[in-house]
């Protein structure tokens, strides 16, 4: 026995040496226990006399002491309360041992209390249990640990509105896809949309940009009071900024209150008749496409075809129109004196469709400034050509009156005197016969009984020719020249001083009654 | 215990040794093939890890066996007041057989894992294993009489000369034939040269060789086949005899030797055993109580 005792002690020497004490562990701790190697520490974990260590377990991970006390995360679901730390977490197992494993694919993530929904199903553990989404301070090392994420989004996702919004993502993004954000309702907030802004991409009036070093689409903070936040006032702020007082957020062009414009407040003031032009006769195609309006051709088309053009020029119309319309034009007699056929006479009091009017059409192509452009050669070839030079009226009339004749007739073998200065031309070159003027101004008679009546009945023909100029002048018809005291009977004594009447008497009873000059009785009897 | 009956015995002691073995192996070869530190997750876990019900009941069952194995084996040989209590050779057989079965059920207790102080244990036990099997061959080394005492030289000589008469008068062989057979059992000295393993080899090849010679020799004179192989037997039998003669001086040194090693193995694996369980019991591994 003293022999068996010798070995004994040399056992327990040779154990005490190799400190084989230290080896009493049944195996090497994992990685994240390593630290609690040794013989030290192994009450760290286990009570001496007790199997259980789920109590020494939860006094250092006390995070999920304070869950299970919560009765939150998946330590405190059905399928593990009530088990022991041990059941699913092994140890002793080596440094490289996974303390926490089971099957990813098939772990039911609502025990944790935060269902997976969309793409969350579709990712890996990894993807979010990682070592920088973990922000609480647990005792389990990052990247080892599925503790410590939060449940809110922002917890693991970047604030991608960088704290502008709310926090609470879900109230407008799904778990399927960020963009879009199906949950939000535009019309819960301030600006709800209407018309054409619901079909809008929303980067249209929310804009990216880059936010502290980041992209950044801001939707928070945009003004909207006025449409000018967004939009371009294209009215430069002529009519203010309330574009809602015309437009609506349907059609920029759907005008809803046109009644209401005041057109006056453009550039270009309605006058006139363009007050009573329908919009669309000039807004063709849009009531807010800019039209061109410095001169009326923008508008308006050339009527007149470009017939005033000089120098490859059109005037503008307001030259001669007014908004108050086409007719009658502001050309006025004195700026007609100035072209080429300045109006004078007659011609300032004749309307100018006389000249100007052909076929109900106005014509203001220079038609020439000689009579015959206009007029008509009224005496043809009734007039002897010697008369009316190429045709120039000029040489009689006058653009005063036409019956004015400037015409000087002592050119002509018929010397004009006396009441023959007088008269008008007419009265011995036209006639009336059965209601057709004629005219004759060539082989005309110098004879006097040729153009007057010879109210004497023949009483003074000699050889059928009854010579007046014998007593009258062309002055008058008084016998001027007419002697008593060459006829034959010369007039002597009380003769002398009587009224011619007294002895030359009317006839009497026949259809043209004229005096009796003379007497084929002239004897005293004869009268007395 | 008649011949028959020990055949039984040991037939039966080395089944039941096997068979736990086997049976266990295959029970569990998923489970011990698995990687240490994927064993946790495995479906057997909680049956075949050193703490789970079947690993820790091989473990306390593999111990109590060893204990009694070793107690027992060493009592009956110390105590004299147990020296009539069975053959010796009897509890020899048994201690081998509690002293490889409970190893085979500590082993499965380890789960083939062998790490930290209880693998100085374990490590022991597998040293007092390999030791038991070396010094079973080393004892078998040493002719005994039926109930297991050492024979010394004297006595091996006359029972070597007994052969050899047996030889000439039971089998009626020359003097030739006998003369060949006894140059097979040369002594050591005559051979051994070089390692003690490269003696062995040497001597068994030694001895094959003129077993071949003898057959071959045999043969030329046209015996009965039946006697041929009885002639065969007893030949083969004083080879063995000639050899153990030849080693025997040594192989008592060796068996001298092997106790000195074989008995601290044995201790300082129960110490370490006790030194585990006591640890276990403190951590609260109790298996089923």
């Amino acid at each position: 026995m003293r022999k068996g005792l010798r070995y004994c002690l040399f056992v327990l020497f040779l154990i005490s040496t190799l400190q084989v004490f230290s080896q009493l562990s049944p195996g090497e701790l994992s990685s994240a226990h390593a630290h609690l190697e040794g013989m030290k520490n192994c009450t760290s974990c286990h009570i001496l006399g007790e199997k259980e260590t789920t109590s020494k377990c939860l006094e250092c991970h006390t995070e999920i002491q304070q869950l299970i006390n919560k009765k939150e995360g998946y330590h405190a679901s059905t399928e593990v309360n009530g088990k022991k730390c041990a059941e699913c977490h092994g140890e002793h197992f080596g440094r490289d041992f996974q303390i926490t494993r089971f099957d990813k694919e098939s772990f039911d993530h609502n025990l944790t209390g935060y269902q997976l929904e969309g793409k969350h199903r579709k990712i890996t553990c990894v993807d979010c249990h990682k070592s920088a989404l973990i922000q609480e301070k647990i005792s389990q090392k990052k990247g080892e640990t599925f503790l410590g994420l939060g449940t809110e989004c922002l917890a693991c996702h970047t604030d991608f509105h960088q704290n502008t919004l709310s926090a609470n993502c879900t109230s407008c993004h799904n778990q399927n896809t960020f963009r879009p954000a199906t949950g939000f309702n535009h019309s819960t907030t301030k600006f709800a949309l209407i018309g054409k802004h619901k079909a809008l991409e929303c980067a249209a009036c929310h804009k990216t940009s880059q936010k502290t070093g980041k992209e950044f689409q801001q939707f928070a903070g945009i003004e909207f009071e006025s449409c000018t936040s967004c939009h371009k006032d294209v009215h430069e702020n002529k009519f203010g900024n309330d574009c809602r007082k015309c437009h609506n957020e349907f059609s920029f062009n759907e005008v809803k209150s046109i009644s209401r414009f005041n057109h006056n407040q453009t550039d270009f003031p309605l006058l006139g008749k363009h007050q009573s032009v329908n919009c669309k006769t000039c807004h063709k195609t849009s009531l807010t496409k800019a039209l061109k309006h410095t001169r009326c051709t923008d508008c308006h088309s050339d009527y007149h075809e470009q017939q005033f053009v000089k120098k490859g020029i059109s005037p503008d119309c307001k030259e001669c129109h007014t908004v108050k319309g086409f007719s009658p034009s502001n050309f006025t007699i004195e700026e007609h004196k100035r072209t080429h056929f300045p109006l004078e006479g007659s011609h300032t009091a004749t309307p100018c469709f006389v000249c100007h009017k052909t076929e109900n059409r106005w014509n203001f192509a220079n038609k020439g400034t000689r009579c015959i452009d206009c007029h008509e050669n009224f005496h043809k070839d009734v007039l002897a050509v010697k008369y009316l030079p190429e045709n120039d009226c000029k040489s009689c009339h006058s653009t005063s009156v036409w019956s004015e004749i400037q015409f000087d007739h002592n050119q002509t073998k018929f010397k004009l005197e006396g009441k023959h200065k007088e008269i008008n031309c007419r009265n011995c070159h036209f006639s009336d016969q059965n209601q057709t003027l004629t005219q004759q101004f060539t082989n005309l008679s110098p004879s006097c009984e040729d153009c007057h009546e010879d109210t004497h009945f023949k009483q003074f023909e000699v050889n059928k020719r009854t010579e007046c100029r014998r007593c009258h002048t062309s002055s008058n018809w008084k016998p001027e020249e007419f002697n008593h005291s060459n006829a034959r009977f010369k007039l002597d004594g009380e003769h002398v001083g009587l009224d011619c009447v007294q002895c030359h008497k009317p006839t009497d009873g026949l259809i043209h009654n004229y005096i009796i000059y003379k007497f084929e009785d002239i004897t005293c009897a004869a009268c007395h | 215990m008649s011949g028959l009956a020990h055949k039984i015995y040991l037939f039966s002691l080395v089944t039941i040794t096997v068979f736990v073995f086997i049976y266990l192996a295959v029970y569990g070869t998923d489970y011990y093939l698995t990687d240490h530190d994927q064993r946790f997750f495995h479906d057997q876990n909680e049956l075949l890890k050193p703490g789970g019900f079947i690993g820790h009941g091989a473990g306390i069952i593999g111990a109590l066996l060893m204990t009694v194995g070793v107690f027992g084996y060493m009592a009956r040989k110390r105590f004299r007041s147990l020296a009539r209590l069975g053959v010796l050779k009897h509890w020899l057989e048994f201690h081998i057989f509690l002293c490889s079965l409970g190893p085979v059920l500590v082993l499965y207790h380890t789960a083939f894992k062998f790490g930290g102080l209880v693998a100085i244990s374990f490590w022991s036990m597998v040293a007092v294993v390999v030791s038991g099997i070396i010094g079973r061959f080393i004892y078998l080394q040493i002719p005994r009489t039926i109930e297991g005492r050492a024979m010394s030289m004297n006595e091996l000589n006359i029972k070597k000369a007994k052969f050899n008469a047996d030889l000439k008068t039971q089998f009626s062989l020359d003097s030739a034939f006998v003369e060949l057979v006894n140059a097979s059992t040369i002594s050591e000295d005559d051979l051994y040269k070089g390692t003690f393993f490269s003696k062995i080899l040497k001597r068994l090849r030694f001895e094959k060789q003129q077993f071949k010679l003898i057959n071959t020799e045999l043969r030329t004179r046209k015996i009965p086949k039946s006697k041929e192989r009885e002639i065969l037997r007893f030949v083969r039998a004083e080879i063995v005899l000639g050899r153990r003669i030849a080693w025997l001086t040594t192989m008592q040194n060796y068996l001298r030797y092997w106790h000195v090693l074989h008995l601290p193995f044995a201790l300082i694996m129960l110490i370490i055993m006790i030194v585990h369980i006591i640890i276990a019991l403190l951590f609260g591994s109790t298996w089923i109580f």
